[in-house]
């Protein structure tokens, strides 16, 4: 399997406190990789230093495409989105409340749709050739609508969705931008067991179906160990093991870190 | 109901009449006359107590309506007459309104009086569907709108006094030239969202009436530009005696000459580049850069974590509805023939960001409802002068009251997956 992200020697200060300290890993092409840790441990900095919203003190961060590859520093903002293609979740679930969930999932796809639609000049004469791209695009929401098996409330606001729902709809929503890499800020938060295990095969769908990387941070052990071929584990910043999910439970430093022991 | 309410309710009215007294024993009980030498105070009190009164009659019975389990007649009338207003009526209302629109001149009852506030209530559904785009659609609080309007009037003016060039070349002229505005104040407040964004917005809007009032040389300062030509139908001015080689507009059609005509002609030239804007703002709404401003408004960071480009996105809101200030700012120009900086104070702003929000964020129909509530109410009661102002605050409390979400708060999606189900 080939390297899609490596992440090396990732540092990021917040003043005096070192949130990340010199971590390095790989993730690699259809594979779910893990970030665990105890809260604080600095999981959301590495996501928020991968997906452009911090500039990391220190550190590289390296795309692999074929031969090639690209380094995420150079990318800030919504360009990591639009150029890189790494799509991301939030721990908070960031939905357009107000719109619907057909809309939500139209907004991901606004580049090509922008381009598509002559930076709104076909758009406004009625070109067939921008309702064509917009009918595809329709089409695209529709696949994963389908998957997800929401379709039949593809016209509600998405802000009245149930919660569960939300979680996967903000997925699906960052597929729509085809990422390359998709970074999953603790999708099963606040999910009763039969939620996560929808989510479970949904992400073993994108990881099979979908040329595409998952990164994922997540506190749930059930989906952690249930679906992920490699796990990182933080704590203070720092990585302290790096393994398969059976490595990673019976690990001495991880269970005294973090996952405790059971009584 | 119990005697306890009764007495929580008229406890509460009182407290309502104090802070009523303490509003009005200044501000209407103490009036400045000036005789001879100078100013007297003279009290008049029964004013006062009739207003405070009123106050906590008003509230008492509010008070006693939302205490029993049965409303009183007139709430209950004037709830449901303002909830029966809702989207799928808006539609017929829509097209009824263009055709009543489209004959109003006709009318048997209108008059040169009617016309006037029809074309100012016009101006204003044109203003609120530009502001709209920023305010509705994008999310932008803008509070210094007026400094488009008053952009596109002073461009227009400056061209035609000097080049002599028509208003359907002018027109446009000031569109563009508002829409660089728009930008210009775009870049500083890219970063800004909210209660920060209204207040370097509302400080632009000072700063471009600053300008215009202090800088003599171009915009002749607080005596205003006169003079402004008069829109011509199609190269036809509208004059009793005609120049010399030209054909007005009366003569051509074999008219007899009445200042009607440029009334008239005035009218339609705003309803049509009223409806321009409407049209397009429901056509640019089912577009990406739509949905994009709509996202935007929702959440934008994760619009950033979609690719979006938000500093795009906005300037583009900025510019076009600035560029829709530009053009109604032109139309007043050239209706009005003499422009000052006096028009395009902060309350135009602050009335445009009413009629939006009190129709309804994002409602082009609630737009043009809140338009002729508040902009008619208020003509409605001329006579009473100064205190016409009353009626414009009564209109926006009867609104936040019965329809705290404006008038037309339903949002419909731009693009339906399963088409409508009715």
């Amino acid at each position: 399997m080939s390297n899609l992200l490596s992440v090396e020697n990732l540092t990021m200060k917040f003043g005096g406190l070192t949130a990340i300290d010199d971590l390095s890993f790989d993730a690699k092409n259809n594979q779910i990789t893990s970030i665990i840790g105890p809260n604080g441990a600095g999981k959301t900095t590495v996501f928020n230093c991968l997906t452009g919203f911090y500039k990391p003190t220190n550190g590289q961060m390296f795309l692999h495409k074929e031969d090639s590859k690209i380094s995420l520093r150079k990318y800030t903002d919504f360009k990591i989105a639009y150029v890189a293609k790494v799509a991301r979740t939030f721990q908070n679930i960031r939905l357009f409340p107000a719109m619907s969930v057909l809309e939500n999932l139209l907004v991901a796809q606004h580049n090509e749709l922008m381009v598509a639609s002559g930076y709104s000049l076909f758009g406004l004469l009625n070109l067939k050739t921008y309702r064509d791209k917009e009918q595809l695009a329709v089409d695209k929401a529709k696949y994963w609508l389908d998957i997800i098996g929401l379709t039949h409330r593809a016209d509600d606001n998405a802000g009245d969705l149930p919660y569960g729902d939300q979680r996967k709809l903000e997925i699906v929503r960052a597929m729509c931008i085809e990422p390359r890499l998709l970074c999953l800020d603790e999708p099963a938060a606040g999910l009763n067991p039969k939620e996560s295990a929808e989510l479970n095969k949904l992400l073993k769908f994108i990881k099979t179906e979908k040329q595409t990387g998952i990164l994922l941070i997540e506190h749930d052990m059930s989906v952690v160990m249930g679906i992920s071929d490699h796990v990182v584990v933080l704590n203070y910043g720092k990585k302290i093991f790096e393994g398969t999910a059976n490595q990673t439970k019976n690990s001495k430093e991880v269970i005294e870190a973090y996952l405790g022991v059971d009584e | 109901m119990e005697k306890k309410d009764i007495i929580q309710s008229f406890k509460d009215s009182l407290f309502t009449g104090l802070i009523a007294l303490a509003l009005f024993g200044p501000i209407v009980g103490l009036r400045t006359v000036s005789k001879g030498e100078g100013l007297f105070i003279t009290p008049q009190w029964g004013v006062v107590f009739l207003l405070v009164g009123l106050c906590i009659l008003g509230r008492f019975l509010i008070n006693i309506n939302s205490a029993r389990r049965t409303e009183f007649k007139i709430f209950s009338i004037l709830s449901s007459k303002f909830s029966s207003i809702t989207e799928n009526k808006a539609k017929h209302f829509a097209i009824t309104g263009i055709l009543f629109a489209a004959v109003f001149p006709f009318l048997p009852f209108t008059d040169r009086y009617f016309m006037d506030v029809a074309i100012m209530i016009l101006t204003y559904i044109m203003l609120g569907w530009g502001l709209n785009i920023v305010v509705g659609l994008a999310g932008l609080l803008d509070l210094g709108y007026v400094a488009f309007y008053a952009v596109g009037a002073y461009s227009y003016a400056l061209i035609a006094t000097t080049f002599g060039w028509s208003f359907w070349i002018c027109l446009p002229l000031a569109g563009v030239f508002a829409a660089f505005f728009g930008i210009l104040l775009g870049f500083p407040v890219l970063r800004l969202r909210g209660d920060y964004l209204a207040i370097v917005t509302l400080g632009f809007g000072e700063i471009i009436r600053i300008i215009l009032i202090n800088w003599y040389e171009v915009t002749n300062g607080p005596d205003g530009i006169t003079g402004i030509p008069r829109p011509s139908f199609f190269g036809l001015p509208f004059k009793r005696s005609p120049d010399e080689g030209e054909t007005s507009f009366h003569l051509f059609f074999n008219l007899e000459y009445s200042t009607m005509h440029r009334i008239i002609f005035l009218y339609y030239l705003i309803l049509v580049l009223a409806l321009i804007t409407n049209y397009f703002t429901l056509k640019i709404r089912k577009l990406p850069v739509g949905r994009a401003w709509e996202a935007l408004r929702e959440d934008e960071i994760a619009c950033k974590s979609l690719g979006v480009n938000p500093t795009n996105t906005k300037l583009t809101a900025f510019a076009i509805g600035a560029m829709f200030g530009g053009f109604a700012g032109s139309f007043f120009a050239t209706r009005q023939a003499f422009i000052s900086p006096e028009s395009f104070t902060f309350i135009e702003s602050a009335i445009i960001v009413a009629i939006v929000v009190l129709g309804g964020m994002g409602s082009q129909t609630g737009v043009v409802l809140a338009s002729i509530f508040l902009i008619g109410i208020t003509e409605m009661f001329r006579d009473l002068e100064q205190y016409r102002m009353i009626a414009f605050g009564g209109a926006m409390v009867l609104i936040m009251v019965f329809k705290p979400k404006g008038i037309l708060a339903n949002r419909k999606p731009t693009i339906l997956m399963h088409g409508d189900k009715k």
